[in-house]
């Protein structure tokens, strides 16, 4: 069966590979093969693996360094869903084994990708379960990738749940002295999340009905393969739309043209008096925001990460955090776009709650790695306004630019942090490790002792103070500008945490690196970075300045498709949800977004 | 010489060369020669081939648009000309303007942008995006340019001062060339701190500090002006903070980036204001292809907020009026969405309608007072000038450039660039808010004793003096005043480093004498004391600052004239002219003259070496000439008249926050009356304070320590700097702490509480559910629900199955959430 897919479908192998080449080596590593004790040998496999992984990645997503596009491979520039590969997992439930690439996961995977090999590399002071650790690294990895590249919810779900308990042990067994603590609140939030999601994931596939859409749509959405033969795709399309019965679907893409469309089942149909689309859109979008996190569901994050070893933080900043944001972008919004302009307030009230609440958490942290943790609640939460910001309505006449910069902020916003965030905790891990204390007060003096790394450190943390030539700035003001045109007050108030931001950040800085002497203890083990460290630093420092500097690099990707994706809602708003005749029937809170944005 | 596009050459690469210096120091400083000699060459010829290409562009300029003088046409008569260049409709939203009838002297059309109005010609000046940050839906955000006779001033005038500065920090840091002993840095040992010198660091900082600061200048939008802006805050950290070993100095270096980024904070509410109901952020217009490729004008903010169709009259904007009637707005789209194009003419249609209503004004006000609080923040202005001071920390050649030139320069810098856009509330309130830090700065400069604070307090209070004239509506007077600070501040700066350098202390107190011991240094510093007072012979010629101050002073009177009940704006003017001179004078007085007061310092006084005494003499040179006009008309006030923007000049009145609000047309000023009377009056005041300083430093007539015992309580405000600094660790830092502290606290005493909660009673139901599987369900499965609380804490249980009970756990709990919600739900669909 896959090998006469993969005639029709060239991303099979590639992606499949890719997706599943982690957990295989995983698999082979929990056998019992290499014998104890040769520790080294596990980490260099596993470190192969994941640049195995980041070059197959590359591979897919940026042809052009491998000498030109073949078939499979990702093109930048295009707004639709590309590489994709469908196959039947569970017919009896219509689940599909659905995999795609686009601009908004495209660029996540790569992220993903890379940030496995450095964090990867930067476990190596780790000395405890070697075997377990990386057995456990690596099955994260392909949870990871597959809720990036899932297009069928079930098996985004399923990828979800994959995630969640590698994460749990390698907190609970590798982390610090409170990681039983720690391991237990994450996977407490995190499960409740999931609960929720599976619920809404269950009332939107039981509302589904597939054949509503047109032909057109069902091959834009990958029902029918656009890969078949002209003859065989008509005959496909034609037996779903004669289907007696209404066939259900977990299709995410499937699942947004029905929600999108005119007489969108998610719109009619209600459940204890709410429409299915807002009530999915609010179970989806708690399940989301824990995993972001906002305030007030965050209090599992400075936990998880004082307690997790660096290279786990390195992820759980990098690329756990986005999981949120990516599912709120590509399922909450395109599915259920009437639940988003009912809650648009929600979504950006939570994003300012959280950047202004973080930013002001963080300024009173003296533990340095609980601050770099509240400083991602204040950058994510950035995230979730630029998200939100549905200023598309009819006061502003649908003009859907200023929306789609918010959500092209956002877009870079994760990526940005992905990197900036990782590099913090490696730099202060790099700290850790060597005097075993993260206590702010007993730094300083570290730019004499560390001039490299401090150089390195400081560029890091500037690109999460937001300053400009460094990635932490094209999202942040992005987002910002963005958002005077949905809520005056609130654009006031996400401007507002620049100051804070500054406050926390600078101070840091100065307890740590800057100063004239060293105050905690084992001052003598201050050494200079080793060359695995500096092999580490430099990309995310390099990094973090490329995407500064040349933001298009991220833009040409992401930009298509979020724009396509906006652009898409704005219509809806205009053709679907303004022109239904009774928009007070709809809930109480229904028309907040269209009126709210006035002053 | 097509001049579009070699300027934006030239200048560009002007602009790129400290950025390069930067680049090779960053990675390769320390190889530089023995300890990093060779850095300051390398920046220094940087700097240099800056300032050879920012003359090469200002040749081309003047070759181009030949600098004449300004007759003002209508001034001579007195009468406000009325040459009917005010465009139709140009009073319907109440502002008014006489259109500037002297102004069309310049006779220059536009040569970068198409046709203007009628009988209001543009200002030459070229614009153009060099590069794209990013792009979609008709947004953009770029790095590009934005060229007039003002950029090229001060590509000159940001060029020449830093050479100068370069050069001078070349002999300066020389301390930093070998391992430096900081006698202000003791540590825990009870020991001094020795350290390795960092002179290629202190270069590498300079010239991204000049890369950033030409930055702002070259800018054609905002978003580049405020990208810029937030790199010369962070430069200046770098160089604040430069001593980063002393805690004063990195607690200044924070000080002045996070109140820089207070200021910033309304900048951002600015931006936003624009940018979210006009969708551009460009000073200019640009063409762009639209879908189909075809070209379209699309216009700047300048031509927005001035439209040419109206004569550059000041109107609001559609996309503002659109922006505050949107509840209309949305009303007339959703009667009519079937056919958004019809939508469109409807709302196009009561545009003009809303605007005659005042609808958008608000807006414009607010973008106008946003843009201005970040020229609050960088040029220091009341409430937010504490930061400046406190920069004294840096090295001195760093307050030279960030006091003269750079980053203060940025704020009045902006103003001037953005000032079409601003009404007349917005300038009012600049010009408040300009007349009292002058007055604030001014009195506290007077009871200084550390010679760069006074130098430091000059500064703010110079700068009060720039915004002031802006506001009242000297534009041109403004930004000559900015021009001519610059030179002779960097040159007050750069005397004040040398007597530093000499007698390795600040405090006056200790010095005395120096005039036999330092003369060049003396000298030059007394040339730089007449320019700031404005010192020349009334009528004939004087230094520098005699032209640019007594043209703030005159148009503060003609201000003061047409506004009665806003002529306090005047005698602040003039009663800090009358502070400058005491406090400069008393500053040259207790230093150069007398008799030495410590005699470790007098023996130690030594004259700077030629590399730093030679940039003081081209400096004070310059602070003499700057002001001058050549026969012919030659000169920099020309020079600026010749970049003022389109529409501006004229009567604006405006009945909106501040009702009868009239900013007096610029060339009125320079009529008889009011220009004789303000000349007096600056010369009067200016000679009040030489005599009064001298009285009481230099005849000691009066003993200083007897006015200040007469005045105590007065001297003891100024002295303790007005409280600004405790009153805002009150109002603002410690508040500001305790909600941080609230924050993180709600998290452990809240929610975690609620979480902790919630585990503990999974936990106790887990303990049932564990009973019943155990006593009921009889061995099941083995302790399911005990999982969420125990499971594999260990790796031995993770072995041992565990992690299969919890796949199991996690499975079943899916399958049977499955069935649950299949049927609920179905039920519920069906009821």
């Amino acid at each position: 069966m896959p090998d006469a897919a993969a005639a029709v479908q060239p991303a099979f192998w590639p992606l499949t590979l890719m997706l599943f080449l982690p957990a295989l080596v995983a698999a082979f590593l929990s056998l019992p093969i290499i014998p104890r004790g040769r520790d080294e040998t596990v980490r260099w496999i596993a470190l192969g693996t994941t640049a195995v992984v980041f070059l197959l990645s590359a591979w897919i997503c940026l042809p052009w360094l491998f000498g030109g596009r073949g078939p499979g491979q990702f093109e930048s520039g295009l707004a639709r869903m590309q590489s994709v590969v469908k196959l039947p997992w569970i017919p009896a439930f219509n689940i599909e084994y659905l995999l795609g690439l686009d601009g908004i996961s495209m660029p996540l995977v790569l992220l993903t990708t890379f940030l496995s090999v450095l964090a990867a590399a930067a476990s190596w002071p780790i000395t405890k379960h070697v075997k377990a650790y990386f057995v456990l690294f690596l099955l994260l990895e392909t949870g990871m990738l597959g809720v990036f590249l899932g297009l069928d919810f079930f098996l985004f779900y399923v990828f979800w749940e994959v995630m969640l308990l590698p994460m749990y042990f390698l907190i609970g067994i590798w982390g610090g002295p409170r990681r039983e603590y720690a391991a237990i609140k994450f996977f407490l939030y995190t499960l409740l999340g999931s609960v929720l999601m599976l619920i809404a994931i269950l009332m939107l596939y039981f509302t589904s009905d597939v054949r509503t859409l047109s032909p057109e749509k069902l091959l834009a959405a990958h029902v029918v393969s656009p890969d078949l033969e002209p003859a065989a795709r008509i005959a496909a399309v034609e037996k779903i739309r004669s289907a007696p019965a209404p066939i259900h679907t977990f299709n995410i893409l499937a699942l947004a043209e029905i929600g999108q469309s005119p007489d969108s089942p998610f719109a009619t149909a209600r459940v204890w008096g709410w429409s299915v689309e807002t009530l999915a859109f609010l179970l989806l979008l708690i399940g989301f925001v824990i995993k972001v996190p906002v305030v007030p569901v965050h209090t599992w994050l400075p936990d998880a990460h004082v307690e997790a070893p660096t290279p786990i933080s390195m992820i759980l900043a990098g690329v756990l955090l986005k999981l949120g944001g990516y599912g709120i972008l590509r399922i909450c919004y395109p599915i259920c776009p009437g639940g988003g302009l009912s809650l648009a307030w929600l979504v950006c009230g939570l994003g300012v709650v959280s950047m202004v609440y973080g930013a002001f958490a963080a300024l009173a942290q003296k533990d340095f790695k609980r601050m770099v943790a509240y400083s991602s609640v204040s950058h994510m939460g950035y995230v979730m306004l630029g998200l939100g910001v549905w200023s598309a309505v009819a006061g502003t006449q649908y003009a859907w630019d200023a929306w789609a910069q918010g959500v092209n902020g956002a877009m870079f916003q994760m990526l940005a942090h992905g990197i900036s965030s990782a590099g913090m905790f490696f730099m202060v891990g790099v700290l850790y490790d060597r005097v075993h204390h993260r206590n702010l007060e007993e730094f300083g003096g570290i730019f004499a002792r560390m001039p490299v790394y401090a150089g390195l450190a400081v560029t890091i943390f500037f690109a999460g103070l937001g300053l400009p030539g460094l990635c932490g700035f094209i999202g942040e003001v992005l987002v910002t500008l963005s958002s005077w045109k949905y809520s005056q007050a609130l654009a006031v108030c996400s401007a507002f945490t620049v100051i804070i931001t500054a406050a926390y950040i600078l101070w840091a800085i100065q307890r740590v690196y800057l100063g004239a002497e060293y105050k905690g203890p084992h001052g003598d083990h201050l050494e200079p970075l080793s060359q695995r460290e500096l092999a580490i630093a430099v990309p995310l420092v390099l990094l973090a300045i490329v995407f500064g500097v040349a933001p298009q690099s991220i833009f040409r990707t992401v930009t298509p498709t979020v724009n396509r994706q906006v652009e898409a809602l704005a219509t809806w708003t205009r053709q679907v949800h303004d022109a239904r005749p009774a928009l007070s029937a709809r809930g109480p809170v229904a028309d907040v977004a269209s009126t709210g944005a006035q002053p | 010489m097509d001049a579009s596009s070699t300027l934006p050459f030239l200048l560009g690469l002007a602009w790129l060369a400290p950025l390069v210096s930067f680049a090779a120091i960053l990675f390769y400083g320390p190889r530089m020669g023995p300890h990093g000699r060779d850095a300051a060459r390398l920046a220094t010829a940087a700097i240099a081939t800056s300032l050879v290409l920012s003359l090469l562009a200002a040749g081309v300029w003047v070759s181009n648009h030949p600098v004449v003088a300004v007759s003002h046409g209508g001034a001579d008569h007195g009468a406000v000309g009325d040459d009917g260049a005010a465009g139709p409709g140009g009073a319907a939203d109440g502002h008014q303007e006489a259109a500037a009838a002297g102004e069309s002297a310049h006779g220059h059309a536009d040569d970068g942008h198409g046709a203007g109005g009628h009988g209001a010609p543009l200002p030459p000046s070229y614009s153009g995006d060099w590069y794209t940050l990013y792009e979609a839906g008709g947004l953009t955000l770029s790095i590009g340019w934005w060229i007039d006779a003002l950029t090229v001033l001060m590509f000159v005038v940001v060029t020449l001062i830093a050479t100068c500065i370069h050069v001078y920090a070349s002999g300066y840091m020389h301390d930093e060339l070998h391992d430096v002993t900081d006698h202000e840095v003791t540590l825990a040992d009870g020991h001094h701190l020795h350290r390795p010198g960092r002179f290629p660091r202190f270069f590498q900082a300079l010239s991204l500090f000049c890369f950033s600061m030409l930055g702002i200048v070259i800018a054609g939008n905002l978003a580049m002006v405020f990208i810029f802006w937030e790199l010369v805050g962070i430069c200046s950290w770098f160089l604040i903070g430069f001593y980063f070993e002393r805690h004063s100095a990195s607690t200044a270096a924070n000080k002045a980036f996070i109140v820089n980024r207070v200021g910033d904070f309304g900048m951002l509410i600015g931006l936003m204001a624009l940018w979210g109901a006009l969708g551009t952020l460009h000073f200019g217009d640009r063409v762009v292809a639209d879908d189909l490729g075809t070209p379209v004008n699309r216009q700047g903010l300048f031509s927005l907020v001035r439209p040419p169709a109206r004569g550059h009259a000041l109107t609001v904007p559609d996309g503002m009026v659109a922006a505050e009637a949107a509840a209309d707005v949305a009303a007339i789209v959703r009667t009519g969405a079937a056919d958004p194009a019809a939508a469109a003419t409807a709302v196009a249609a009561n545009v003009e309608g809303w605007r005659s209503r005042g609808l958008g004004r608000w807006l414009l006000f607010v973008a106008g007072v946003g843009i201005f609080c970040g020229c609050v923040g960088k040029s220091a202005q009341f409430p937010l000038f504490v930061w400046l001071p406190d920069a004294m920390e840096g090295p001195t050649p760093v307050s030279a450039l960030v006091h003269s030139a750079t980053m203060v320069a940025a704020g009045v810098y902006l103003v001037g660039r953005f000032y079409p856009v601003l009404t007349p509330d917005v300038l009012f309130v600049i010009a408040v808010i300009g007349a009292i830090t002058l007055f604030i700065a001014a009195t506290i400069a007077l009871v200084a004793n550390d010679i760069k604070r006074v130098l430091a307090y000059s500064t703010v209070s110079q700068l009060g003096y720039m915004m002031l004239a802006l506001g009242v509506g000297g534009w041109a007077a403004g930004l000559f005043h900015l021009v001519t600070h610059a030179f002779f501040k960097s040159l007050l700066f750069l005397c004040s480093g040398s007597v530093i350098h000499a007698c390795h202390t600040n405090d006056m107190r200790r010095m005395g004498g120096l005039l036999r011991t330092m003369p060049a240094t003396a000298w030059t510093m007394l040339v730089g004391c007449l320019a700031i007072i404005g010192a020349g012979i009334p009528f004939v010629i004087g230094t520098s600052g005699y032209y640019s101050k007594d043209a703030i002073l005159a148009q503060a009177l003609s201000f003061a004239n047409a506004n009665p009940g806003r002529g306090w704006l005047f005698l602040a003017v003039a009663g800090g002219a009358f502070l400058t001179a005491f406090y400069m004078f008393r500053l040259w007085f207790m230093t150069f003259l007398g008799s030495p007061r410590d005699h470790h310092v007098a023996e130690h006084a030594h004259e700077s070496p030629d590399v730093m005494v030679r940039p003081l003499l081209v400096l004070a040179v310059l602070a003499v000439v700057a002001g001058w006009t050549l026969p012919g008309g030659f000169g920099i006030a020309n020079l600026i008249e010749q970049a003022r923007p389109a529409g501006t000049g004229g009567i604006e009145s405006s009945g909106y926050l501040f009702p009868g609000l009239t900013i007096p047309a610029e060339h009125e000023s320079h009529v008889g009356a009011v220009h004789v009377t303000a000349t007096l009056t600056a010369f009067a005041t200016a000679t009040a304070g030489v005599l009064l300083a001298a009285a009481m430093y230099w005849w000691k007539i009066l003993s200083p320590g007897l006015v200040a015992g007469l005045f105590r309580p007065v001297y003891t405000f100024l002295a303790n700097r007005w409280y600004v600094d405790e009153l805002y660790d009150a109002v603002f830092v410690k508040p500001v702490l305790a909600l941080a502290g609230l924050a993180s606290g709600a998290d452990r005493r809240i929610i975690d509480r609620i979480i902790d909660g919630v585990a503990w009673s999974a936990r106790r139901i887990a303990g049932i559910d564990a009973w019943i599987d155990r006593w009921v369900v009889d061995g099941l499965v083995d302790a399911t629900a005990d999982v969420t609380w125990n499971a594999g804490l260990e790796l031995k249980k993770l072995q041992t199955g565990r992690l299969r009970q919890y796949v199991l756990f996690i499975a079943l709990g899916t399958v049977a959430l499955f069935v649950l919600v299949s049927f609920l739900y179905r039920t519920a669909l069906a009821g």
